[in-house]
């Protein structure tokens, strides 16, 4: 017998596609497990909530590409990805999903789970250091204002120490704490 | 009632014995009308004898809800609808070559198939079928209760067989013959074909074993079937754990059908549920350009969503068969625009529902409207969906695409129809 078909090489694909054996299904079960996570298969990818969203026209990933990289189990995408830290969490989304998938809730705990593998955006964490170093996040400055309104210069008994105790122990301290 | 069985005698003609013609016939004969019921092949039952679970309902009493005197599943019904009502004169094997005369006096030509097997004397003792492979069982629950004969299979133990039966139902030396009948009304309930997508190069149809289309995954997953319900590769009889569908094969294209064939999306979610629920661990991925669970099938759709498949809104863009029998395929997420590579046991085409063989000859020799090729209404603008053309009546799927539920209430639209008539 003669080999008369050659074995040919598999054509060249210019962009490789994403391997969905190498995906991580625990990812979304994760995900759907947590009480915001329940109605999150229900999604049908109708972008309603891209279309409700004011600034995801921006966005490199959109609301319902999110949701569903999240069913797909793109587990490294979505907690790596700016967006889920862009979004406003005004809720636009959520309250007009056809299907009651809580995307802003979801984003949030994407953002939690983020934070838990230390995968956060520099401005985030100065945000959180600011809020640790002062106790506050907004220093009262305009003092000119206060006199016209005839309020003291300092904001009376405010006093940040105890935050700035109390944040350490928290969260928020872990984050900036890596430097400690 | 008992007024209105004396007073009809003229024959109906059904062809075509399916959910909708079998409808037809019997309750034509329960109100004393004659019917002569053909059908081109050996049983009855068409294309919804493959059908294991049946939606809207996942089962098969649905359809028949009305039809309280004949309770039971669609196989019994069959059973109870022919053995036992004497107005029904069954014809399978046979095929109608030739209509002629006027409406209410038509003439049609039957020309009848050898009846190699007397179904009458048959008791399905299994004799024949242990001496030749020419002999077989369609389905323990097929109507006529026999087996069926393939005389291109015939062989030396076929000619025992006949000898040993012990009814003496055997005759291999049967000879087709023809008959013409004058009937009163026609029903056309031909039904569709599921067509065979081997031209379209790009699934590989007809070349790759473990590329199979829907009716194909019903017979494997039908419990009936020769692997007894479990979900195995046809190339080898291996496990299937991953498998992948693809939506519109052949329907809404013009190179091919430009219509949508209606129910493959919701039989393919149908399937999709049966595999992610009932076969443990088999992931189901369905590639689509919509998903059109039309009205209450919705719920098909949330199920799947719910229970784990995985939908791909785009297109494959290119299939590989592996050594080991998988498939890898790179399919287009549309809505990612991303490509997407998966491996796969099993790939499944929903592919076109097509008017049968000789639909455009019946059409053409009753001068009837062709609707994408299926038998369209005589007036468009009319109620009557089911009026073809005067005494001649249209229903199930030789409309176009319809569901079981929609293919009964039509043939009963039918009954309806021809027993005003007769008033
Ligand atoms: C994969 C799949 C799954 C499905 N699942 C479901 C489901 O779950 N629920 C549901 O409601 N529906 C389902 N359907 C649809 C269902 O099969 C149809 O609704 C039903 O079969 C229509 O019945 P019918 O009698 O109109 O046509 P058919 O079942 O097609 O019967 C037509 C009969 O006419 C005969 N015939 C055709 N032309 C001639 C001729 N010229 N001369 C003589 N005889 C002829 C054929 O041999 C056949 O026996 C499914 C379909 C497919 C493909
Ligand atoms: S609006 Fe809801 S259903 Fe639609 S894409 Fe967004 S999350 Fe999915
Ligand atoms: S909550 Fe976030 S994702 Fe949702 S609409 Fe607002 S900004 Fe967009
Ligand atoms: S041997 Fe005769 S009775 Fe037995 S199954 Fe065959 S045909 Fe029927
Ligand atoms: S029912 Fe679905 S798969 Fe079938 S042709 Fe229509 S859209 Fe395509």
């Amino acid at each position: 017998m003669t080999e008369t078909e050659e074995k040919a090489d598999p054509p060249a694909v210019m962009i490789e596609p994403i391997d969905i054996s190498k995906l991580d299904p625990d990812f979304r079960e994760g995900i759907r497990s947590m009480p915001n996570g329940e109605e999150l298969s229900a999604c049908f990818a109708c972008s309603t909530c891209t279309a409700a969203c004011p600034i995801a026209s921006t966005w490199k990933y959109k609301p319902h590409q999110l949701i569903r990289m999240i069913l797909l189990g793109m587990r490294k995408e979505v907690l790596s990805s700016e967006e889920i830290w862009l979004c406003l969490t005004c809720f636009e989304c959520q309250e007009r999903c056809p299907q009651n998938v809580r995307v802003t809730d979801i984003f949030f705990d994407c953002k939690n789970l983020a934070a838990e593998e230390g995968m956060i955006p520099d401005s985030i964490v100065g945000l959180a250091r600011e809020l640790t170093d002062k106790g506050q996040l907004y220093v009262v400055t305009a003092d000119w204002e206060r006199e016209d309104m005839d309020l003291e210069p300092e904001v009376p008994g405010l006093s940040t120490e105890e935050f700035k105790t109390i944040l350490k122990g928290t969260r928020t301290g872990r984050i900036v704490g890596g430097d400690e | 009632m008992v007024e209105v069985k004396t007073l009809v005698s003229n024959p109906v003609l059904v062809i075509g014995a399916g959910v909708a013609g079998l409808t037809a016939a019997t309750q034509l004969a329960d109100f004393g009308i004659r019917t002569v019921l053909v059908d081109r092949l050996p049983i009855v039952g068409g294309n919804a004898m493959d059908l294991y679970k049946a939606f809207p309902t996942d089962d098969c009493s649905y359809c028949f809800e009305g039809s309280r005197l004949r309770p039971g599943i669609r196989k019994c019904f069959y059973r109870s609808a022919i053995l036992d009502q004497p107005n029904i004169d069954l014809k399978v094997n046979t095929e109608v070559t030739e209509i002629s005369g006027s409406p209410g006096k038509f003439q049609a030509k039957l020309s009848v198939g050898p009846q190699y097997i007397d179904s009458k004397k048959c008791i399905m003792c299994g004799l024949c079928i242990e001496c030749s492979n020419a002999f077989c069982l369609p389905s323990p629950q097929c109507q006529p209760q026999a087996v069926i004969y393939d005389p291109e299979m015939s062989d030396e133990g076929a000619k025992k067989a006949e000898e040993e039966c012990p009814t003496k139902a055997i005759n291999l030396g049967a000879q087709p013959s023809e008959e013409t009948i004058q009937v009163s009304d026609i029903v056309i309930a031909t039904g569709y074909h599921e067509m065979k997508p081997v031209s379209i190069d790009e699934y590989g149809y007809g070349k790759i074993p473990n590329v199979v289309t829907q009716l194909e995954l019903a017979q494997i997953l039908d419990p009936n079937g020769k692997s007894g319900g479990a979900l195995v590769r046809p190339s080898d009889g291996g496990q299937v754990k991953r498998v992948m569908m693809v939506q519109c094969v052949g329907s809404r294209d013009e190179n091919y059908y430009p219509f949508c064939s209606k129910i493959c999306c919701v039989y393919a979610l149908k399937h999709a549920n049966i595999i992610t629920l009932e076969r443990d661990g088999t992931q189901v991925t369905v590639v689509y350009m919509d998903i059109r669970t039309y009205d209450r099938h919705e719920r098909y759709y949330r199920v799947a969503r719910d229970a784990g498949v995985r939908f791909v809104r785009g297109r494959v863009s290119r299939l590989e068969a592996c050594a080991d029998g998988t498939l890898d395929i790179i399919a287009y997420d549309s809505l990612l625009d991303k490509y997407l590579k998966f491996n796969v046991d099993l790939f499944v085409l929903s592919s076109a529902l097509e008017p049968p063989k000789g639909s455009a000859e019946l059409i053409e020799s009753l001068s009837l409207h062709p609707a994408s090729g299926f038998v369209g209404p005589a007036d468009l603008t009319s109620e009557n969906a089911v009026v073809a053309a005067d005494h001649v009546y249209v229903c199930g799927a030789a409309t176009g695409p319809a569901e079981i539920p929609e293919s009964v209430t039509q043939a009963r639209a039918v009954v309806s129809m021809i027993l005003q008539s007769r008033k």
